[in-house]
């Protein structure tokens, strides 16, 4: 290899600065949002289920999109990626948690699933049919291996990783391979048969083989954006602006721009396909969606999640414009939570938009707790994985 | 403050003691040689086969559709199977050429050409079937939307049509992105070549090249460009062939996960076809330091990864077929597994989810015969897979007292054999007189192209191979 001209050490800080107080300022608004929440579930007990959800799918999907960001990276043997690899790491790592988060979805689950009452069971064909696999215990028995699933990889991906940190074991980097390589297969059942769980399941009739995919494509084009939020605002806070440069920047930007287009190519053809076969026991699904006020948020998801990014981010200088960026992330964040929120809240409030001040804390009650996590762990340990066998090269990207 | 400064040496893409005039001269020289007797036979063979398809293509126009297998209920048979399947394989060569230069992998660079070549004498392959599927070969124009005395409009709202759009869009830019990427080489070969005639018809392709500095800038300005419009070109094709099946109401055709899980068993396929076709060239013209086993490890794994995401939506649709209740869509798929077309379900199966899992093992992974093995066992398999998807929903429709079943006649079989002679002749044309190997983009891959190469240890001390 040649030398010349390259520079092989870090010369940022390592680690996150401990007067730094994001975390507790996100846990503090958390912790608002919960005993906000909890006041809003005795008023509105229905409201505060449909509501809790919404914000649930929406955390999940950030926590899910960076554990397949991680595994990626380490099947491809990434370099470009490992300066900044951390922060999906530690993202992911807090799929720990995520089980947690859950357990009360579990206690309102007469509302938000209708194939749970008993009266429907009684009285419907198609949901005694679903029986089978649409039944309480069994639902509890797939989410608990999912999210066990899940945490179980989060948590190796993240330990490894940091182990690394220490002892510069080149013998980790081949475990990581080995764990994100099957981990990504499971990673893929895992996540369709989930999403088929939490929200297609919400309209019983309603099916789409595309639904996981739509699911996932939604989850990766948002942490993308998470991913360009967090380095900017690193950045910033004049940290790591001498480890991650122009180029690691512009990938990620490339990337954001591509699954951008991947996200649009999935969501159209999804509804391209139920729109033209026009079949209503798959038409009904959009109906709902549409009906109404509605249907201004599913123009909103066309023009403002592929139009408008793609339009700004396809040049090459965009790619690199951090003010953009970071604009074009919030905006992207900001649209997978209302995409969320279009999914499950048209059951409850049918023909209008409605929004209820619990969608507020909750997900302010969720945001906050899982930004303070993220953050409280980010600043333990080295914000680079510095003994990564690859940082050299990742460093010396242009 | 510990940390790693050490850099990992990447494995050299090119192998062996080359240089830039060695890389010129192992390329250039093949198509100057005197003509290998194996050609000959080759290209004998395949004549013959492509007569076979000419003969069989004028016996149908003759005498109508009626000489195929089609019955009432399978109104589409092997000509729908067999365009897509040829449509499938000329992924590869855009995927090669256009995805993984955007995601900068180099190793691309051996076998872009020859997987773009291929691609195109793909498309050509699968264009034939729609085209004569028509019965009325004179009047194909009509698939265009040519302004008329009798105000006759193609259906704008049929996927049908929007395949003509997509599949020729997909061809002309292929063909471009291929032409583009030769004439440096060409410019090579003008100077090579000892004949006048050859020099001049290389000359007149090769554009005038003089290899300045201006005209890479342009060159690699206009590459990138076509590899930004030849991506999206990889989605569309096999969207809209999905689009096909999927927008109607026929069970086990209408399904969402249809247009990536299309894409995904076209570049499986894709790579399957360049693996068959690169294992036997890279032993005739002794190009194994080029096109290495590293390359075909490579390859493989992206056959692992389009083979279990084709698996996936194996399984997603047939998970959806009984959770959505609907009767006749569980019947589709419960026939396709134990109906009168279990045999061929299958072989799908065993082809296209269980054979490409031995590529977990790294050793299977460089096995050269394994991977040979297993590249034609999954074009049968995705074959297959084409096949059951058309046949058996038709065969046994909503109506039992319609129910059929599809055997192929001669002409069926024969035609699509056939299309094997057309493709290996254009083939073997492009190995006889092309150089098979982009010969500059190899060059950009080796050490030697890093400007510091001569200025460090390694411009005077022989390299040697570090894998």
């Amino acid at each position: 290899m040649i030398m010349d001209h390259h520079h092989n050490t870090l010369s940022d800080r390592l680690t996150f600065p401990e007067d730094n107080r994001i975390a507790t300022g996100f846990f503090a608004a958390g912790i608002l949002g919960v005993v906000l929440s909890l006041i809003g579930m005795f008023i509105n007990t229905e409201q505060f289920f449909y509501s809790y959800l919404t914000s649930f799918t929406f955390i999940a999907s950030l926590v899910l999109g960076a554990l397949f960001f991680v595994m990626v990276q380490h099947v491809t043997r990434s370099s470009w990626s490992v300066v900044l690899r951390r922060i999906p790491e530690t993202i992911s790592y807090q799929l720990i948690w995520l089980g947690l988060l859950f357990i009360p979805i579990l206690f309102g689950m007469e509302f938000l699933y209708e194939w749970t009452r008993p009266e429907r069971i009684a009285t419907d064909e198609l949901t005694r049919h679903k029986l089978p696999y649409l039944n309480t215990p069994f639902f509890i028995i797939r989410n608990v291996i999912y999210f066990a699933v899940w945490a179980a990889l989060g948590y190796w991906l993240y330990k490894n990783s940091i182990a690394m940190d220490r002892s510069g074991d080149r013998e980790i980097d081949r475990r990581q391979r080995i764990i994100s390589a099957p981990g990504l297969l499971i990673f893929a059942y895992t996540v369709a048969f989930a999403s088929f769980d939490w929200m297609m399941s919400m309209d019983s009739h309603w099916f789409s083989t595309m639904f996981g995919v739509y699911f996932f494509s939604m989850s990766f084009q948002a942490i993308l954006a998470v991913v360009v939020v967090l380095v900017l605002y690193l950045f910033r806070k004049g940290l790591l602006t001498n480890t991650i440069n122009k180029a690691h920047m512009h990938d990620l930007g490339a990337l954001l721009f591509g699954f951008t287009v991947f996200y649009a190519y999935i969501a159209f053809s999804q509804f391209l396909l139920i729109y033209y076969a026009n079949i209503p026991e798959e038409t009904l699904w959009y109906y709902y969606r549409f009906e109404g006020s509605w249907v201004f948020l599913a123009y909103l998801f066309l023009i403002g999640r592929f139009v408008i990014p793609f339009v700004l981010l396809i040049g090459k200088k965009a790619k690199t414009n951090y003010r953009l960026l970071m604009g074009v992330s919030v905006w992207i964040i900001i649209l997978q939570f209302l995409e969320m929120f279009w999914i499950v809240m048209p059951i409850l409030h049918q023909g209008s938009i409605s929004i209820h001040w619990l969608d507020i804390t909750l997900l302010l009650a969720f945001f906050g707790i899982s930004a303070g996590l993220f953050f409280r762990q980010f600043a333990k340990h080295s914000m680079i994985p510095k003994n990564d066998p690859l940082l050299a090269e990742s460093l010396n990207k242009h | 403050m510990s940390q790693n400064t050490e850099t990992v040496p990447d494995n050299r893409l090119v192998k062996g003691d080359h240089d830039f005039a060695s890389i010129t001269k192992l390329i250039s020289d093949i198509p100057q040689e005197r003509t290998p007797l194996w050609w000959y036979i080759a290209f004998g063979v395949s004549n013959i086969v492509l007569a076979v398809m000419i003969a069989m293509v004028v016996w149908l126009v003759w005498e109508g559709i009626g000489v195929w297998g089609l019955n009432n209920p399978v109104g589409w048979g092997w000509d729908i199977t067999n365009f897509v399947w040829w449509v499938g394989i000329g992924h590869a060569g855009t995927l090669i050429s256009a995805i993984l230069f955007l995601f900068r992998q180099g190793w691309r660079t051996a076998i872009n050409r020859f997987a773009e070549a291929m691609t195109i004498f793909a498309v050509m392959c699968a264009g034939l079937f729609p085209a004569i599927h028509v019965g009325r070969l004179w009047t194909i124009y009509w698939i265009f939307p040519l302004p008329n005395s009798m105000q006759l409009w193609p259906n704008f709202n049929s996927p049908l049509l929007w395949d003509v759009f997509a599949v020729f869009t997909y061809l002309v830019v292929s063909t471009l992105f291929w032409y583009v990427g030769l004439v440096p080489d060409l410019a090579t070969m003008r100077d090579k070549v000892k004949g006048r005639i050859s020099k001049l018809v290389y000359g007149t392709f090769a554009l005038g090249w003089t290899g300045g500095n201006r005209q890479w800038q342009h060159y690699e300005k206009a590459y990138m460009i076509l590899a930004g419009l030849a991506t999206p070109l990889v989605l569309s094709v096999h969207t809209i062939v999905s689009f096909d099946f999927a927008v109607s109401i026929i069970p086990g055709w209408h399904t969402t996960i249809f247009p990536p899980y299309f894409v995904a068993g076209a570049v499986f396929s894709g790579f399957a076809m360049v693996l068959s076709l690169m294992i036997i060239t890279r032993k005739l013209y002794g190009l194994e330091d080029i096109m290495t086993v590293d390359h075909i490890e490579k390859m493989n794994i992206i056959i692992l990864v389009t083979g279990n995401m084709v698996g996936f939506a194996y399984v997603m649709e047939f998970f959806i077929a009984w959770y959505g209740g609907v009767e006749y869509e569980k019947f589709a798929f419960i026939n396709r597994a134990f109906g009168p077309y279990a045999w061929a379900y299958w072989i799908m199966v065993t082809c296209n989810v269980v054979a490409p899992q031995f590529f977990w093992v790294k050793k299977f992974r460089r096995s050269i015969a394994l991977t040979f093995a297993l590249s034609i066992v999954i074009n049968i398999g995705m074959w297959f897979e084409r096949f059951v998807i058309t046949v058996t929903s038709l065969a046994q429709d909503f109506l039992p007292s319609s129910w059929g079943y599809f055997s192929p006649t001669y002409v069926d079989v024969l035609t699509y054999v056939g299309t094997f002679g057309l493709f290996f002749t254009c083939f073997l044309l492009f190995l006889r007189f092309l150089p098979m190997v982009a010969i500059a983009e190899v060059k950009g891959v080796m050490p030697q192209a890093d400007p510091a190469y001569y200025r460090s240890q390694n411009g005077n001390t022989k390299s040697t191979d570090d894998s």
